[in-house]
């Protein structure tokens, strides 16, 4: 295998005595998709700094292709970069902005000309060359940040919440391009989010960091199907989380017992040894004879009441007591959950694989 | 209700303007009366007295002001271009004292600066620096804490966003300055050396102090001829200074585009 793109090893930055991150590890392999996804003050954009070059790590070693980076200013990296106020250069044009890299390399009229033309297709701005910032609107502007950073083909880009300043309309087309974008240039792309569908739709790989740390990192699909921790399992997506009162054997397998007495059988693959909570994904939430949900013996029962209802149009996020002060939410189509209301009693079908226990 | 407050507004505005500029009015016409007294009717004027200025007697002084202000603003303009650059954009760990002490000389009447830097140069045995060059000096020192404050004023402004994106395109320390912080705060330096210019070629307190016997601006020329006579030749040269700096104002403006943010500006 090729050296990575980027490495990160114990890498710990202090600002003053706050730990802002907290020796991390994170590889990210060349050509790859990766996002940095944490809420605000996770240390994601710390992060991202320090790989451009704007923050040194207190402690640790940062590589880029290979070579240490202590030391190295932004300008020597080679790391195209992408704003969350896209920082274009107000007295360019677009043409301007976007050849502003390959001026600073010295590169020839030709292939300046070339690169700038190649930017704009790439981010379908054609025919926009010879407009200010100012002329264009947010999305034509992010289009040129991006065609800017790329221009001057950097091995790696950072993106730092490109899409956050746009509408959603805007930002659903975007994500889509961006990942088309990156799969054609072949470029590393390290995108910071805060945003878990954005980095659940573009990215090989996520790493969620939180309070400083990595609490998980992997494909979207093992991260959302296979949460280490409650802040994983919370943040990527819903979950029920639901502490664990104790652990019991059935026939079948284990069991978990959960406040209320509920009872659920689990699979036998789940670790159970030091669990302390469980997560169960509102769509594994069924509803017994509505929807065609698990009928068989295998799944878990539970009856319930159904305490409200919210129509989000094609689904129905729908809350049921099932025992005293637990509560579960289930996602339904709404054409399934037809005529339901609340204080109806019903029948909750849940598959044992659906269950995931977390250590915290 | 709001229609009388309007009605307010636009008469308080009114007499604001007419406040200000009627007085030029007044010397505008006084310019152009053929006595000293002051006529109303357009049938009667002459511009004979504007003939009278085009004399050794009030061109000397004006090339005198005029080579000064440029100078000055020159000077001015790069000092404060500097400081402004350590203190905005750098921001040195001194940068409060070193901003204080810039803009200390505002605090000084300009009488006692010019007595004192009359009996510096005197103490000091330089004399012979009285004169033009006693003026650039005292005329930087006059106007170096507004040039200093505008330029920083839109340094302060500049995103430093933009800094960062040209670094990671690449861009060293003097390419980015030269490429993107010069460009963004060119409107800047060219404000604080109008303003420079302008309060230079019209100052009075600290140039009585410094030019040499016979040597004369020309607001210095105005005032000493006042003492003899007060023929409309006075009211000439005013407006003929007055055209003069809004001239210059435009020039200037052409030059650094103030209003560049039309279609610039970072936000």
């Amino acid at each position: 295998m090729s050296t990575p793109d980027i490495e990160l090893v114990s890498v710990t930055k202090l600002y003053g005595d706050t730990l802002v991150v907290d020796t991390i590890d994170i590889t990210i392999p060349r050509g790859e998709f990766v996002s940095i996804l944490g809420p605000s003050g996770c240390g994601k954009t710390t992060t991202l700094n320090m790989i451009a070059g704007f923050q040194e790590p207190t402690s640790g070693e940062l590589r880029i292709r290979g070579a240490d980076q202590q030391g190295v200013p932004p300008e020597k990296r080679n790391i195209g970069l992408v704003f969350q106020n896209y920082a274009l250069f107000p007295h360019m044009t677009v043409a301007q902005n976007i050849a502003f890299g390959l001026k600073m390399k010295k590169a020839g009229r030709a292939e300046t000309e070339a690169a700038v033309r190649s930017a704009l297709k790439s981010v379908h701005l054609d025919g926009l060359q010879d407009r200010y910032p100012k002329e264009l609107s947010g999305g034509q502007q992010q289009r040129t940040a991006l065609a800017r950073a790329i221009a001057p083909r950097p091995s790696v880009l950072l993106l730092d919440e490109p899409l956050s300043n746009l509408d959603l309309k805007l930002r659903e087309a975007m994500r889509v391009e961006l990942k088309e974008i990156q799969r054609e240039l072949e470029m590393t792309f390290v995108y910071v989010t805060h945003d878990q569908e954005e980095a659940m739709a573009m990215s090989d790989r996520i790493v969620v960091m939180s309070r400083g740390v990595v609490a998980q990192e992997g494909d979207p699909t093992s991260i959302y199907n296979r949460p280490r921790t409650s802040f994983v399992a919370d943040f990527i997506g819903k979950s029920n989380i639901l502490p664990i009162s104790a652990v019991t054997r059935g026939e079948a397998g284990p069991q978990l017992v959960l406040p209320g007495g509920v009872v659920l059988a689990i699979d036998t693959a789940e670790p159970v040894e030091g669990m302390r909570f469980c997560c169960i994904r509102p769509e594994d939430v069924r509803i017994r004879g509505l929807d065609g949900g698990p009928s068989g013996q295998a799944a878990n029962l539970v009856d319930g009441r159904v305490a409200k209802i919210v129509n989000l149009g094609a689904h129905l996020d729908v809350w049921v007591d099932v025992a005293e002060g637990v509560t579960l939410k289930a996602l339904l189509r709404t054409a399934d959950a037809a005529g339901m209301q609340p204080g109806a009693s019903i029948t909750l079908a849940i598959a044992p694989e659906a269950i995931r226990t977390l250590a915290e | 209700m709001n229609r009388i407050l309007a009605a307010l507004y636009w008469i308080a505005m009114a007499l604001i303007m007419a406040f200000i500029t009627l007085p030029l009015l007044v010397v505008v016409a006084a310019s152009l009366s053929p006595s000293s007294e002051v006529v109303l009717n357009p049938a009667r004027w002459t511009f004979h007295w504007y003939g009278e200025l085009w004399t050794a007697k009030w061109l000397g002084p004006f090339w005198l002001s005029v080579q000064i202000a440029l100078t000055v603003s020159v000077i001015s303009g790069m000092l404060g271009l500097l400081a402004a650059y350590v203190v905005a954009y750098r921001r040195c760990p001194a940068a409060d004292v070193i901003m204080s002490f810039i803009l200390s000389p505002l605090a000084v009447p300009q009488i006692v600066k010019g007595v004192a830097i009359v009996l510096f140069l005197s103490s000091a045995g330089l004399f012979h620096l009285l004169g033009t060059p006693g003026l650039i000096m005292a005329h930087v020192i006059l106007t170096l804490p507004f040039a200093t404050r505008m330029i920083a004023t839109a340094v302060y402004n500049f995103d430093r966003n933009l800094d960062r994106a040209a670094q990671s395109l690449g861009a060293g320390r003097w390419q980015r300055i030269r490429f993107i912080l010069l460009p963004l705060i060119k409107p800047g330096i060219f404000s604080g050396m109008t303003f420079t210019f302008i309060l230079s070629f019209n100052n009075i307190p600290l140039s009585v102090f410094l030019v040499r016997p016979g040597q004369s601006t020309l607001p210095i020329t105005v005032i000493n001829y006042m003492e003899y006579s007060l023929t409309p030749v006075l009211a000439a040269v005013n407006v003929a200074s007055l055209l003069f700096i809004l001239t210059t104002i435009f020039v200037f403006e052409k030059l650094g585009g103030f209003s560049a943010q039309l279609h610039g500006g970072s936000k």
